[in-house]
């Protein structure tokens, strides 16, 4: 039997992203201790044992380039850290331009391209880094068998973390078979010490063993905490006696810690807070999707009872309780799912900083998100889209400070991120205080006449190709254009708007419904096929009375509402089925601003909730597809994304136009 | 929708039971051992699953994961393995600490333990070598050089 490792190249490149988006997140944090004059230990080994483990499976799969950057990244930060814990700044800038360097080899390994050789001023600036000088400290008051067993900057967080309210203490935990038999491991008893406070290390300890230590073994858990002694035996199920403390701060702290720069995962609100893996939340939801299907037949059950002439009163009263219910379970699981905006965007900070040092620009990154939360999906989904806006936003809108001063504006450009939810919808407002989107330098990139208001404007922004063709450099010119940012905010079932002013910025409102995993869907019927197809894209259901025949053969047959000629396309054709009888009922959608189109059917059979079910397989995705769902009978049926299907008819039609 | 085959209610188990989880169909029996039993040990969920995939082509090995030090620490000091996979770098407890625990017990003095891990840095072959580790192999390997080292150390 042959195992080729080269088969786990697509699961490398999902845990190498992972590493690497915490890879920034330690670095953002490192730096802004850095700024506070703190040293931050625990961050730089995270950060040292991600880095190794990327190194490694990269080895594994062949990926020289990134092991080459990883291991110069690796040697910096396990400089730094046994110097005691500090980063300098050229030593951070270094290794956030390492992780974007491994993250492109990463996308190359993803799109099956060979990744390009790691750039060679990335690796001089890490090599040029020197170690910086190592911190004397008095030495920590702790059982000299732990503390041999401690690194100098594992030493230099437990002193550096006991203040204030925060104590050092150590907590002994004796594995045995019946502990694990009823789920007490090391695993779940770190996990719920974690909850309380800052595991600092984790240190095994034989001992004889005896009744108390079967396996002759003792770890010893370090941990920094405001939490009680007899909270801490609690969750590591031992008695209190196996706690103690071995650091406090004394009474006047050497350095006083502000409230804010506490961690926040040590305080009262976790009591609160229960953290739970997504997937069990998913699974819920597709519990709750299997209700919804069988209500739907229990719903149709019914119907062909009351056609036996049948009393089904009773029944019918109960279906309505069940239906109220479902709809109040479906809301109370989706709440679950529902992720506050600002954590769904923490990495845009991350963003700006590395735009800010490419361009030179100063731009300040304003977040004011409120409390409002949206599905993690949805946040998920937006967040390219919003990297690309605020990339636009830095390229495009906010001028160099020169500029800026001599338009007699403040030298740093702001970029500000509201947010506000109402109804079922929340909204995003991208703004930036830079010179506006100039519409005659649009209108001539284009080839198109000047455009009047700021909807006619961001068409023309959205033209496919545009925006890229336009900035070829290395911030904007990579990634999606405006296009793509406005499929995705339709996809979603929202809207892109505009709002600019020359001189003064330009705003992008994006509108998304809070969440996406059910939604109201007509089911229609097309050459004997079912297809769903979601209520919102719709504009209007018409009866295809009189149509009118194409100017020219082959054209769409056109359809006259309310003084416009609209194009109807039958839906089957467009998919490609066997031809049949012509449509008699046309679903009409709006594909971008102005274009309505209009898709013949058999005809609309009703309307329902569905749960979509995203196509995950790149084999069948298709613009013109959304998911699958089930309407009740048991089977898959399509979930039309009738909106992209009328992107790519109306490209089509462009593409022969020209 | 509910779950019923063994395999998937591994995979939906809570972390915290993580304890049960055993990848290899074959069962042992204290007393009657049949089948050497393989602890892999690494942080990383992919390093861990090649690891499986490349000593996969013996079905005489039963193999177990852990996905920490610390699991694989308390896992030894409660259960017999026949032989340790370890990864160096991993959080709370590296290999070369797991690699001091057991060689400081003695029932599990006589370990055969295989490292796994990459580039070596700092002398830490010297160091894990030096603290009783038996082999050392550095990534990247070759599936058959590990299945061949872990034989290897399984027959002496």
């Amino acid at each position: 039997m042959n195992v080729d490792l080269q088969e786990f190249r697509g699961a490398f490149v999902a845990e190498a992203q992972e590493h690497l988006s915490g890879a920034q997140a330690l670095l953002l944090a490192i730096e802004v201790a850095a700024r506070a004059g703190r040293s931050a230990p625990r961050e730089l080994r995270d950060l040292m044992r991600l880095l190794h483990t990327v190194k490694g499976l990269a080895a594994m799969v062949g990926v020289e380039p990134i092991v080459q950057l990883a291991h110069a990244m690796e040697s910096t930060v396990r400089a730094a850290e046994q110097a005691g814990g500090v980063l300098e700044k050229a030593a951070t800038d270094a290794l956030v331009a390492g992780a974007d360097a491994i993250a492109v080899r990463v996308r190359a390994v993803d799109g099956n391209r060979p990744p390009p050789a790691p750039p060679p001023d990335v690796l001089a600036a890490l090599a040029g880094i020197e170690p910086p000088a190592r911190v004397s400290r008095p030495e920590l008051a702790i059982d000299p068998v732990l503390g041999a067993k401690l690194s100098a900057s594992e030493k230099e967080q437990l002193r550096a973390g006991a203040t204030g309210e925060r104590r050092a203490l150590r907590v002994d935990f004796a594995p045995s078979a019946e502990r694990a038999a009823s789920g007490i491991t090391i695993t779940s008893v770190r996990e719920r010490i974690e909850k309380l406070g800052e595991i600092v290390k984790v240190v095994p300890i034989n001992t004889p063993a005896t009744a108390g230590t079967p396996g002759g073994l003792v770890f010893a858990l370090l941990v920094l905490t405001t939490a009680s002694v007899d909270e801490l035996a609690e969750a590591a199920h031992v008695p209190p006696g196996t706690v103690t403390v071995f650091a406090e701060a004394p009474a006047a702290p050497p350095v006083p810690v502000r409230e804010e720069e506490l961690p926040e995962d040590s305080q009262a609100e976790d009591a609160r807070t229960l953290r739970v893996d997504v997937r069990r939340v998913d699974d819920a939801i597709d519990l709750l999707g299997a209700l919804v299907v069988t209500r739907s037949r229990l719903a149709r059950a019914i119907e062909r009872l009351e056609r036996t002439g049948t009393d089904c009163r009773e029944l019918r009263a109960v279906l309505t309780d069940n239906a109220r219910q479902l709809r109040d379970l479906r809301a109370a699981i989706l709440r679950v799912r529902m992720v506050p905006i600002a954590s769904a965007l923490d990495r845009l900070p991350f963003v700006v900083r590395g735009l800010r040092q490419a361009t030179g620009k100063h731009v300040q990154l304003a977040l004011d998100l409120g409390s409002a939360e949206l599905d993690k999906t949805v946040g998920e989904r937006l967040f390219p889209a919003l990297v690309h806006l605020v990339r636009n936003a830095v390229d495009h809108g906010i001028e160099t400070p020169a500029e800026r001063v001599a338009a007699g504006k403040s030298p740093d450009g702001t970029i500000r991120i509201t947010s506000s939810a109402f109804d079922r919808n929340v909204e995003l407002r991208i703004a930036d205080d830079g010179r506006g989107v100039d519409p005659a330098s649009v209108a001539a990139r284009a080839q198109a006449p000047m455009p009047t208001t700021d909807d006619e404007l961001l068409e023309l922004l959205c033209r496919a190709g545009l925006s890229t063709r336009a900035a070829i450099d290395t911030t904007s010119g990579r990634g999606m254009g405006m296009d793509i940012v406005r499929r995705t905010v339709e996809r979603l079932g929202g809207e892109l708007l505009l709002e600019t002013a020359p001189g003064h910025g330009t705003t992008f409102v994006i509108r998304v419904p809070l969440t996406v995993a059910i939604v109201d869907a007509f089911t229609v019927l097309c050459r004997g096929e079912h297809f769903a197809v979601p209520v919102p894209v719709i504009e209007e259901i018409v009866e295809l009375g009189r149509l009118v025949s194409p100017t020219h053969a082959g054209g769409p047959r056109l359809l006259a509402r309310r003084g416009e000629t609209v194009p109807v396309i039958d839906l089957g054709d467009a998919l490609g089925l066997p031809p049949a009888a012509p449509a008699v009922q046309a679903l009409l959608v709006r594909p971008a601003r102005g274009e309505v189109i209009g898709y013949g059917v058999d005809r609309v059979l009703g309307q329902q909730e569905i749960v979509v079910r995203p196509l995950v397989d790149p084999l069948v995705a298709s613009a013109a597809i959304s998911g699958s769902t089930d309407l009740g009978d048991g089977r898959a049926t399509v979930v039309l994304d009738l909106v992209g299907l009328a992107a790519l008819a109306v490209e089509r039609r462009r593409g022969r136009a020209a | 929708m509910l779950v019923r085959g063994s395999a998937n209610a591994v995979a939906r188990c809570p972390r915290n039971y993580a304890w049960f989880e055993v990848d290899a169909a074959p069962r042992i029996f204290e007393g009657e051992k049949t089948v050497p039993e393989i602890l892999v040990v690494d942080d990383s969920k992919v390093m861990r699953d090649m690891i499986a995939a490349c000593l996969r082509p013996d079905p005489s090995l039963a193999i177990t994961q852990a996905a920490s030090g610390l699991e694989a620490i308390e896992r030894l000091s409660l259960k017999a393995y026949d032989a340790l996979v370890l990864d160096l770098n991993m959080p709370d407890i590296g290999g070369l600490e797991v690699v001091e625990f057991v060689r400081g017990q003695d029932k599990l003095k006589t370990l055969p333990i295989l490292i796994v891990t990459t580039r070596a840095d700092d002398g830490s072959r010297e160091k894990v070598l030096a603290a009783g580790a038996s082999k050392y192999l550095t990534k990247p390997f070759t599936p058959d050089v590990i299945l061949a080292e872990l034989q290897g150390l399984l027959g002496s």
